[in-house]
C-alpha cells in the first residue's frame, strides 16, 4: 500500500514537472528546458534506481535462537540492523540447545529457530511435520577427540583398549564410533564410559579415562585447562555439524516471511565475510564468551546460506548407524 | 566579483576537460571492473572444471585400491588452490563463497589424506562409502558455489555496465548542459556587449557623446569601455555637432537675415525687404492677375519736428508712424521704411479705392493719435502725405510702380500737404 502511495506520488510529481516544462517549451525558454529536462532524467534515473528504499509491509517474526557462537549471523543481524530492510520485524526468543529451539518451534510458541542436523534427523524419524529452510553455518570440528598426552595416543589404531569417555547418544557417541570405523575398529575394541558432557573434563581430570569425546565448549574448556596434559587427534572433517533454520510447516506466509529473514541472514553473513574480527566481537559480546573461545572455534565454522546434499547424507548415516534410535535429548547443539 | 572572459573560457575549458576526463577514467575503471569480472568467470570455470574432474577421479577410480595414483588428484587440488589464492577483491558476497570453497576445499584435502592412509583399508565398505559420498557431496556443494560465484560474477558485470552507462548518460548530460549554458551565455555576453559598443559608436556618429554603460561586465569589454568613455568626454568637450552647428548657423543666418531686412530705429522692414516683398508681390499679381496697390507715405514738417523735438523725437515719431500704420493695415499688407520720413506700404489684392480707404484709416488715424512726448508733455501733430499708385500694363517693375506713387506723394505735397494723390488720377484732399 504504501509503496503504491509512493508510486503515486511519484507519477504526479512527473506530471507536474512534465506539464512545467510544457509551459515553459511555450515561452521558448532554452535554459529552463534543459534544466527541468535534466531534472526529469534524473528523476526517473533515481526512481528505477531506489523502489527499494520504498518502506516494506513488516510481519512480525519471533525466531527460538540457540544460544551458541553457531548462531553468530543471527547475532550479528540483529548488530547490524540487517532485519531493517527487510519484510519481517524479529525478535529473538534465546534458548539453551537446537532441541529447546526445536521444541519452541513446535509448539508454536516460536515462527522460526535454529537447529543441529542431529535434531533434524532425530526428529524426521519422529514424523513431526517440520521444514528446513536452510543451513546458515557448519562445522567440521565441532566435536574433537582429547587423549592423555602422557598415554601417547598418536593415532585413531592407539586408541585399541584404551578408556574413552563420551557423552551416550549424542554427537559424541556418533562421532566416536565413525572415527574408529574409519580405521577399521569398533566401539567394542575400545572402553566406552559415558558421562554428562561436563563431568567429561572432571572424568579425564580424575584419571577415570585416557581420551574424552567433548563438544564445544567443553573442548576448548579442556584444552585451556589441561594445556599440555591433552593432545588432540587431528579429526577435522571427520563429522559436520550444520545449523538450520527451521519451521513448522509452512503456509505461503510462512514462506514469504522465512524468505525475508534469509534476506536478513544473508546480509549477516555477508557481513561476517567482510568484517571477520567485528563479528566475532558481536558474538563475544552477546554470549559474553572470551576472545580465546572465539578465536578458537571460528577457523572451523563456514557461514554460508544453502540446502545441499551433505544433511541428507548425514542423515542417512545416521540412521544406517542405528543413531536414529538414539535419544537425542540431551545434545546441546 | 568580476571575471574576464579569458578567465571564463579557460574555467569553462578546464570544466569540460575535467568532466571529460573523468568520463574516461570511469571508462577505463570499468573496462577494469569488466575484465575482473570478466578473469573471476573463467577461474570460476576453470575452478569448475577442476572440482569436476576430481569428482570423475572419486567416482570412476577406486581410491581405495592399491594401484591408486593420487598424483592426479594432488596436483588437481593444487591447482584448485592456486586459483582460489587468484582471485582479487570480492565482493561480501563473493567473499562469503569463496570462504566456503576454500573451507570445503581443505576439508576435502583433509578427508582425502585420512581415506589414502593404510588403515582406512580396514574399513567397513559402508564406511567407505559414506566417506566417498561425503567427498563427492562437499565437491557437489563446492560446484553449487562455484554456479553461484559465477551468477553473481555475471551480476557485476550488468551492474558495472548499468551503472557506467548510467553515468556516461549523467555526464554527458552535464557537458551538453554546460556546453548549451556556455554557449547560451558566451552568446548573449558577447552580442549584448557589442550591441552596446556598436550603439555608442552610432550616437557618437550623430554626435550624441554618451557613456557606455555595459550590462554584463568583462576585464575585456570594461578596458574597451573605459577607453571609449575617456575618448568621448574629450570629444565631448571639444566637438560640436553637426547638428548644433547647423541650428546655430541657421539662427545666425535668420538673426542676420532679419537685420538685414529690418530698419533698426522702426524695426519694421527696410527698403531692402520692400524690393523683395515688392518683387514677390509682382511676381505673384502676374500670375494671379489680383490688383496690387503701392502706398507712400511721407511726414510733412518732419525737420521742424527733428528741430524742436531733436532727433530723439524725431526718431520716435517715425516708430509711432510705423504703429499707427501697422494698426491701420490688414496681415497680408506690407509696411517698410523707404528712406527717411518716407515709408512704403505694399497692399496686395488691393485696388486703389482699398488703397485710398487705408491710407485715410491712417491718416485719421494719426489725426487722432497724435505722438506724445512724455518727457516735455508735448503732443506732436503731424500730417502724411500719401501718393498711391496701383500696378498697370506700363508698369514694367517694381521700381517703376515706387516712382509713380513717389510722384503722387510729390503731388499731394505740391498739392498742400496732409493729402492723398493718386497716381495717374484724381487728388482726394
Amino acid at each position: 500500500m504504501a509503496n503504491e502511495k509512493a508510486k503515486i506520488i511519484i507519477v504526479s510529481i512527473l506530471i507536474k514537472l512534465l506539464t512545467l516544462e510544457l509551459t515553459t517549451l511555450t515561452i521558448k525558454f532554452t535554459l529552463s528546458t534543459f534544466i527541468i529536462l535534466i531534472i526529469i532524467v534524473t528523476t526517473v534515473l533515481l526512481y528505477s534506481n531506489a523502489q527499494h528504499i520504498w518502506p516494506l509491509e513488516k510481519y512480525s517474526v519471533s525466531i527460538a535462537v540457540a544460544q551458541s557462537p553457531l548462531s553468530a549471523p543471527f547475532y550479528v543481524a540483529k548488530s547490524i540492523n540487517a532485519f531493517d530492510n527487510t519484510c519481517v520485524s524479529v525478535e529473538y526468543n534465546d534458548v539453551i540447545g537446537g532441541q529447546s529451539a526445536f521444541a519452541k518451534v513446535m509448539n508454536a510458541e516460536a515462527d522460526f529457530g535454529t537447529s543441529s542436523d542431529s535434531i533434524i534427523a532425530y526428529e524426521s524419524l519422529a514424523n513431526k511435520p517440520f521444514v528446513t529452510h536452510a543451513m546458515f553455518v557448519q562445522s567440521d570440528n565441532d566435536v574433537k577427540i582429547m587423549t592423555r598426552t602422557s598415554v601417547k595416543i598418536e593415532s585413531v589404531l592407539d586408541l585399541k583398549g584404551k578408556r574413552i569417555g563420551v557423552t551416550k547418544s549424542t554427537a559424541s557417541d556418533y562421532f566416536l564410533s565413525t572415527l574408529l570405523a574409519m580405521d577399521g575398529l569398533s566401539v567394542e575394541d575400545v572402553e566406552l564410559y559415558h558421562y554428562k558432557p561436563d563431568q567429561l573434563l572432571k572424568a579425564f581430570t580424575d584419571n577415570e579415562v585416557d581420551a574424552i569425546v567433548p563438544w564445544e565448549p567443553h573442548a576448548f574448556k579442556a584444552a585451556t585447562l589441561l594445556n599440555e596434559q591433552v593432545t588432540m587427534l587431528d579429526t577435522k572433517n571427520v563429522n559436520s555439524l550444520g545449523f538450520h533454520l527451521i519451521s513448522q510447516r509452512s503456509d505461503n506466509l510462512l514462506v514469504v516471511k522465512a524468505a525475508c529473514v534469509l534476506q536478513g541472514l544473508s546480509s549477516a553473513i555477508n557481513y561476517i565475510a567482510q568484517y571477520p574480527e567485528k563479528s566475532k566481537k558481536i558474538v563475544r559480546d552477546e554470549l559474553k564468551l572470551t576472545s580465546s573461545f572465539i578465536d578458537w572455534v571460528w577457523p572451523d565454522y563456514i557461514f554460508k546460506l544453502g540446502l545441499n546434499q551433505s544433511l541428507i547424507l548425514n542423515i542417512k548415516y545416521q540412521i544406517s548407524s542405528d543413531m536414529g534410535n538414539r535419544n537425542a535429548n540431551d545434545s546441546i547443539q | 566579483m568580476k571575471i574576464s572572459l579569458s578567465q571564463r573560457i579557460c574555467f569553462f575549458t578546464v570544466t569540460c576537460c575535467l568532466l571529460f576526463f573523468i568520463l574516461i577514467s570511469s571508462l577505463v575503471w570499468s573496462l577494469q571492473q569488466v575484465d575482473i569480472a570478466l578473469s573471476r568467470d573463467r577461474d570460476v570455470h576453470q575452478v569448475n572444471n577442476y572440482a569436476n574432474t576430481l569428482k570423475q577421479l572419486i567416482i570412476s577410480d577406486s581410491i581405495y585400491a592399491d594401484d591408486y595414483s593420487q598424483d592426479k588428484w594432488l596436483s588437481s587440488q593444487l591447482k584448485l588452490i592456486n586459483l582460489l589464492k587468484l582471485i582479487p577483491s570480492l565482493t561480501p558476497q563473493q567473499q562469503t563463497i569463496q570462504n566456503s570453497i576454500h573451507s570445503q576445499n581443505k576439508n576435502i584435502k583433509l578427508l582425502f589424506n585420512k581415506m589414502l592412509k593404510d588403515q582406512f583399508k580396514n574399513a567397513s565398505r559402508a564406511i567407505k562409502t559414506h566417506f566417498k559420498m561425503r567427498l563427492i557431496t562437499q565437491l557437489e556443494v563446492i560446484r553449487a558455489d562455484l554456479v553461484q560465484f559465477s551468477s553473481l560474477v555475471q551480476q557485476d558485470i550488468y551492474t558495472v555496465i548499468k551503472r557506467q552507462a548510467l553515468f556516461i548518460i549523467s555526464v554527458l548530460l552535464v557537458s551538453i548542459f554546460f556546453l548549451l549554458y556556455g554557449a547560451f551565455r558566451w552568446t548573449q555576453i558577447f552580442r549584448t556587449s557589442l550591441n552596446e559598443v556598436k550603439s555608442a559608436f552610432e550616437k557618437n556618429h550623430s554626435g550624441h557623446f554618451q557613456k557606455i554603460k555595459l550590462s554584463y561586465h568583462s576585464n575585456e569589454f570594461d578596458s574597451i569601455v573605459h577607453e571609449f568613455n575617456a575618448m568621448n568626454h574629450k570629444l565631448s568637450k571639444t566637438t560640436v555637432s553637426l547638428e548644433v552647428m547647423q541650428k546655430t548657423v541657421e539662427d545666425k543666418t535668420h538673426i542676420l537675415e532679419q537685420l538685414s531686412n529690418t530698419d533698426p530705429l522702426t524695426k519694421v522692414a527696410n527698403r531692402r525687404a520692400l524690393y523683395q516683398r515688392g518683387n514677390l508681390e509682382l511676381s505673384r499679381e502676374h500670375r494671379t492677375h489680383n490688383k496690387l496697390t503701392v502706398m507712400l507715405l511721407d511726414c510733412d514738417y518732419f525737420k521742424q519736428v527733428n528741430d524742436q523735438f531733436g532727433h530723439q523725437g524725431g526718431d520716435d515719431l517715425l516708430k509711432h508712424i510705423c504703429k499707427i500704420c501697422n494698426k491701420e493695415i490688414r496681415d497680408i499688407n506690407f509696411l517698410a521704411r523707404f528712406g527717411g520720413e518716407e515709408f512704403v506700404i505694399i497692399l496686395p489684392n488691393c485696388d486703389i479705392n482699398g488703397g485710398v480707404e487705408i491710407a485715410n484709416r491712417i491718416q485719421s488715424s494719426l489725426a487722432k493719435n497724435p505722438l506724445i512726448i512724455i518727457k516735455n508733455k508735448e503732443v506732436v501733430n503731424v500730417t502724411l502725405s500719401i501718393g498711391i499708385c496701383t500696378l498697370s500694363n506700363k508698369h514694367k517693375d517694381f521700381e517703376q510702380l515706387i516712382n509713380d506713387a513717389d510722384k503722387s506723394m510729390y503731388q499731394a505735397k505740391m498739392n498742400g500737404r496732409n493729402r492723398i494723390e493718386v497716381s495717374g488720377g484724381y487728388s482726394l484732399h
